[in-house]
């Protein structure tokens, strides 16, 4: 019998070894902020056939968000609903530990299925932001065409991503074992506006 | 301070108060910044810049912009050495380093014109003639010959070290050329609130505009210019990028954009790239792109020093830079009388203006009076000489009478083609315009308009006021309120006449193509020949194959084939382009993407984990993989993953399976899907077990294989092989969307969410017990073979452990948040310490699963059936399933059809390969007497010898025989028991154990 390993049983993060707090790139300028987002709670929920008005019904009772319908993100305090295709969303909590009681006696209704290990997840801001993402999403993001609350489920650097905006910040979503690959892309993309790292 | 004894002391646009020095073949200049590198050397009087493609003739800049077929050069040195560069469109810089091309041993002396003085050899159609036969030698000797003989530029033939990257831009109105059409285009557009992009390819804006002295609104049109610039500029909603061309029109409004962020520098400015590519999506388009100008065809006139008269223009107005000293001018169209007035006004001599034209206009003998130069009307240049630069020109009369006239630059104009290249780039064919003798827009991609020359419209007014329409048109299309078109006066311009395209009867060689060396005897032997219809004579004599696609000889080749049959030019054919209009680099298609960014690399949340153990890592699709992990005095691999596999089967050993596709199926229904998609069955599995499963493509062959695990009620874990992770996801997509949407039933991939490791060998329950909390029972008893059931580790972190075995082993799989992942790992090797824990890679889990008979990647290959893997009783004969009608095709259930079997070398010393067929003992090693092949090997610690799985004819029968296993790749023949695909331990107590 081997005893109990006295490991410590840490978390570690998508960007342990790949992203860490500081500054790159110009000098003198700060073009685009990158907060490197630790700790979401995000698990994706799939109607259940025929559960959507209940579903609806009991995330506006749990979270006062009504479920959008097109890729739009709703916003109460620290939680959040995205679209994620149709009868399909993320449920995202700024902390894991809001999931669970949200999620609670929902798998009736719908799959719940948590992904809060599987993204590595970054919010990107700063005067240069959208210049630094043309570089890789194809998608139009001025404010006309990606306005405060739209999401956009779609690739950078052949990666599949999940992209919305907030204000005038941007939170991308990668896969967690591709965080090395987005970054690569994201720091060659922001380097010539200067970047700092938030950890 | 190097003198620059053609620069003019005042006036164009280069900044004098700063000097730029470069080198071109060895030597030192100076220009300033403003100047090309083509402008430089003219301000420097060099005029000898090249030799050309196939007669090694010296030639000079033809012209001063995009279209230069002959002034192209290799840039710069070493690693940054980029071959056929357009020197009238490189920018310069202080250090520059420039070398002309396809000369040898030097520019001036250059061996190999006496391809030249061979001319006959090297018509048309010679290549095609000469080297026809034998047919061998083509490869060996014919092309190496002429590749060395007639290529253009070197390759740096070193990895760039420069950066590139790709952008992505949308726009209301995409707004193509900054010349006064697209500036008055923009400046609608961009008025009226639309979003604009104005792409430039030069780095100045302003086109013709900087070229030819104009006024706009009783205004020198420089400072109009200067206005329109300063108001864009102060509109957010409009972008301005210069260096900058638009390569390609696409479908939807998608445009193809280089930009030269860096080109213009020594090297990039830290953290910018060389290039840029942009996907540009524009609502609307106005192609401004102006117009290129038409030579005249005549013997010599690729004379260094025979130049277009728009271009002398652009050098000397613009740079300052005068191309010669002793001018003539021969033009057909009036306009370009303005080039004798300017090099007047610059200083240089006008000998003679030469006007084929048989009555004089009055203007043109007022200016000929005016600036002292002999008029010639009703003549033609009927030739031009002087070698390596110009020094005479015959001028022709009506009479046919000949009179030599000293010079050393002459300035020709033979009227203008419109710049439409990217108006065809959706294959949509140019019209003939009789009015201006050139091919214009037509059908346009949606989307597009048109303004100015590139319309063919000439008239600086006329430009204007369609370029200010088109613009707010454009705006008003995406939605915007446009003001009125601005109407702007310009000097007044006299009409043009029509066009010469060819002077006969000079001695010597006349050009249609420079940069292809195709001259009008080609042209007239290809119609001889019978290759006339524009696309074979384009095939036959290379017209418009060089690298700049015949944009000065497109037209005058078609124009001398019309005359050669008879035929007016509409009749003939007609241009039609293709992208990109000039060349792109291919780094800057490439952008961030090379290298190891080529695509994206993935890593499992327990890479670092298995770095630190010493992990030597190998790509496995996307994926890397731990192979091995070597331990200091091992000689190789093999003695390192021989390790690794008698530590598993004799102990305990860890290895990270986390890649493998994870997808959460959930719904009343799950169980049915399920039984439609594998061949086994589902509805009978209890909760908290796991089974293996094979699934099939459509057309009965195997897909993938793994574990699938009842969770709960309605909720599985369906397990995929790495490779096929995606792969099968979208099948069970494909399956569920489209052949039950009525199943109730959802799916969704949760691969990267769960680190995942396997725990094997006959000590992996004790290993796991100390890793597992202790309120979870993991005896066998409470968790048997097959168990599946969610435990907790580290004190209430949530995991899932699984007892299902890939070795043969008393095993386990343990998955964990991939946050945990790290952790877990770490656990494991902490917990396994007393117990001699092993972590193992890749390479030994195939040792053990070829020890077992398990199919994987050499097996698993698209071409075999559940049979041929000996899995036939698996296949429910009680329920449908995908595959299960194809896979009873006859031809794949026929007896004689490979099957997995095992195999051994007779001798134990020899070694398998993998990929080795199959033959008689006694049999030759041919495609007939082929019997299957080898799929999979290994050496076998347990063994001691090499041992493979393999798909044999009539393998079921063969068992305790023999073949040959035979690989002529690498000389491999080698005699092989023929066995039970389960090597080790057939009866599988291990596993229960």
């Amino acid at each position: 019998m081997v005893e109990t390993a006295s490991v410590g049983w840490t978390r570690r993060s998508a960007w342990a070894d790949v992203a860490k707090a500081g500054r790159f790139g110009a000098q003198g300028t700060t073009g685009v902020v990158v907060e490197l987002l630790y700790g979401l709670g995000i698990a994706t929920l799939i109607v259940a056939d025929g559960g959507g008005p209940a579903l609806a019904a009991a995330l506006r009772d749990r979270i006062g968000i009504e479920p959008p319908l097109t890729p739009l993100i709703r916003r109460s305090g620290g939680r959040a609903l995205a679209w994620a295709g149709p009868d399909r969303w993320m449920l995202v909590a700024d902390r894991r530990d809001d999931l669970d009681p949200v999620c609670e006696g929902l798998h009736a209704l719908a799959a719940v299925s948590n992904q809060s290990d599987g993204w590595a997840s970054l919010q990107i801001g700063g005067p240069d932001v959208r210049r630094a993402l043309a570089k890789g999403v194809m998608l139009d993001l001025h404010p006309s065409a990606f306005p405060d609350g739209a999401v956009a489920l779609t690739a950078v650097s052949h990666i599949n991503v999940v992209i919305w905006r907030e204000g005038d910040a941007f939170t991308l979503l990668a896969p967690r074992s591709m965080a090395g690959s987005i970054w690569s892309w994201l720091s060659a993309s922001t380097a010539e506006f200067g970047c700092e790292v938030r950890g | 301070m190097i003198s620059q004894p053609h620069r003019a002391p005042q006036g164009g646009l280069v900044d004098r108060s700063q000097t730029l020095r470069f080198r071109f073949d060895g030597r030192d200049y100076a220009g300033h910044p403003g100047d090309t590198l083509a402008s430089a050397l003219l301000a420097n009087g060099v005029r000898l810049v090249g030799r050309s493609f196939k007669y090694h003739r010296p030639r000079g800049f033809l012209s001063a912009g995009p279209e230069e077929p002959n002034g192209i050069v290799e840039l710069r040195t070493g690693a940054r050495r980029e071959p056929n560069t357009r020197a009238t469109t490189a920018e310069l810089f202080d250090g520059l380093e420039a070398r002309s091309q396809n000369r040898w041993p030097s520019l001036a002396f250059d061996l190999l014109a006496v391809n030249g003085l061979a001319g006959p050899l090297f018509s048309a159609g010679f290549y095609y003639k000469t080297f026809m036969w034998p047919a061998a030698f083509w490869e060996k000797l014919y092309e190496p010959l002429i590749r060395r003989a007639a290529g253009l530029g070197r390759a740096a033939g070193a990895p760039d070290p420069d950066h590139y990257e790709k952008a992505f831009a949308f726009c209301d109105v995409l707004v193509i050329g900054a010349g006064p059409a697209g500036l008055a285009a923009a400046l609608a557009a961009g008025r009226a609130g639309a979003r604009v992009i104005v792409c430039e390819q030069d780095f100045a804006l302003g086109g013709r505009l900087l070229s030819d002295r104009r006024e706009i609104a009783g205004r020198p049109a420089g400072e109009w210019l200067r206005d329109a610039v300063a108001e864009l500029e102060s509109l957010p909603n409009v972008t301005i990028t210069r260096r900058t061309t638009v390569y390609g029109a696409f479908d939807g409004g998608t445009f193809g954009a280089v930009e030269r962020v860096a080109d213009h520098l020594p090297v990039p400015p830290p953290h910018q790239p060389r290039q840029r590519a942009w996907r540009i999506v524009a609502k609307r388009s106005v192609l401004a792109a102006g117009s290129i100008e038409r030579p005249v065809v005549f013997a010599g006139n690729d004379t260094p020093g025979v130049m277009l008269a728009g271009s002398v223009r652009t050098y000397v107005n613009r740079f300052a830079a005068l191309p010669g000293r002793e001018a003539v001018v021969f033009a057909t169209v009036s306009e370009a009388w303005n080039t004798a007035r300017d090099l007047a006004a610059a200083g240089a001599r006008v000998a003679a203006l030469v006007d084929p034209r048989p009555e004089p206009d009055p203007a043109l003998a007022a200016l000929a009076r005016e600036i002292g130069a002999a008029l010639h009307v009703d003549s033609v240049v009927s030739a031009a000489s002087g070698g390596r630069a110009l020094s005479t020109v015959t001028v022709r009369d009506a009479q046919g009478r000949e009179q030599a006239v000293s010079c050393d630059l002459l300035a020709v104009s033979n009227g203008w083609n419109p710049t439409l290249h990217l108006t065809s780039h959706q294959n949509n064919k140019p019209a003939w315009n009789p009015a201006i003798d050139a091919f214009v827009p037509d059908k346009l991609p949606p989307g597009m308009s048109v303004a100015g020359a590139a319309a063919g419209r000439f008239a600086l007014a006329e430009i204007l006021a369609e370029g200010s329409q088109l613009g707010g048109e454009a705006a008003s299309a995406c939605g915007f309120v446009s003001p009125a078109p601005q109407d702007l006066d310009a000097d007044p311009e006299t009409p043009s006449s029509g066009p010469l395209w060819r002077v006969v009867g000079g001695k010597g060689k006349a050009f249609v193509d420079f940069q292809n060396d195709v001259t009008d005897a080609d042209i007239e032997l290809s119609a001889r020949e019978g290759y006339r219809s524009v696309e074979h004579l384009k095939r036959y004599t290379t017209l418009g194959m060089a690298t700049d696609q015949g944009k000065t000889s497109n037209l005058p080749g078609l124009a001398l084939m019309a005359e050669q049959t008879g035929r007016s030019i509409p009749e003939t054919g007609t241009t039609i382009f293709r992208p990109p209009f000039t060349p792109v680099a291919i780094g800057a298609l490439a952008g961030h993407h090379r290298g190891k960014d080529f695509r994206p690399l993935r890593l499992s949340p327990t890479h670092a984990w298995s770095r630190e153990q010493g992990a030597v890592f190998i790509e496995s699709g996307l994926w890397m993989r731990a192979q091995y992990y070597p331990r200091a005095g091992e000689a190789d691999w093999l003695q390192t993953v021989n390790r690794e596999v008698l530590a598993v089967r004799g102990g305990v050993g860890i290895c990270d399976v986390s890649t493998l596709g994870k997808i959460d199926v959930q719904g009343a229904d799950a169980a049915e899907f399920l039984e439609r998609v594998y061949i086994n069955h589902w509805k009978s599995l209890p909760v908290g077990k796991a089974r293996y499963g094979v699934m099939l493509r459509e057309d009965g062959f195997v897909m993938d294989d793994g574990t699938t695990s009842r969770l709960g009620e309605s909720h599985y874990l369906l397990t995929t092989t790495t490779a096929n992770a995606g792969a099968v996801m979208q099948h069970l997509e494909f399956c569920h969307e489209v052949l039950w949407p009525e199943l109730d039933l959802r799916l969704v991939s949760v691969s990267e969410q769960w680190a995942q490791m396997a725990v094997a060998g006959p000590r992996s329950r004790e290993l796991l017990r100390g890793v597992v909390d202790a309120g979870h029972d993991i005896s066998n008893e409470a968790m048997p073979y097959l168990a599946a059931r969610a435990v907790t580790v580290g004190g209430g972190v949530p995991a899932r452990l699984f007892r299902i075995s890939f070795s043969g082993e008393l095993a386990y799989e343990i998955a964990v948040p991939a946050d945990y992942g790290h952790a877990l790992a770490t656990a494991l090797t902490e917990a396994g310490r007393p117990l001699g824990v092993t972590p193992y890679g890749l390479e030994a889990m195939a040792v053990m699963r070829i020890e077992k008979g398990h199919a994987a990647g050499g097996e698993l290959n698209g071409q075999t059936t559940a049979r041929d893997l000996g899995l036939s009783r698996m296949m429910s004969t009680k329920k449908d399933y995908v595959g299960r009608v194809m896979a009873g095709r006859e031809a794949l259930v026929a007896p004689e059809r490979p099957i997995l079997v095992g195999l051994k070398p007779v001798d134990a010393g020899q070694r398998l390969r993998a990929g080795a067929h199959f033959v008689e003992v006694g049999a030759l090693a041919t495609m007939a007497n082929d019997l299957g092949h080898m799929t999979s090997v290994a050496f076998s610690p347990n063994l001691g010898c090499w041992i493979g799985l393999g798909l044999l004819a009539d393998g079921q029968k063969r068992i305790g025989g023999r073949v040959r296993a035979v690989d002529p790749v690498r000389n491999g023949d080698v005699e092989v028991e023929v066995c039970s695909p389960v090597f080790l331990d057939p009866e599988g107590t291990r596993l229960h154990g």
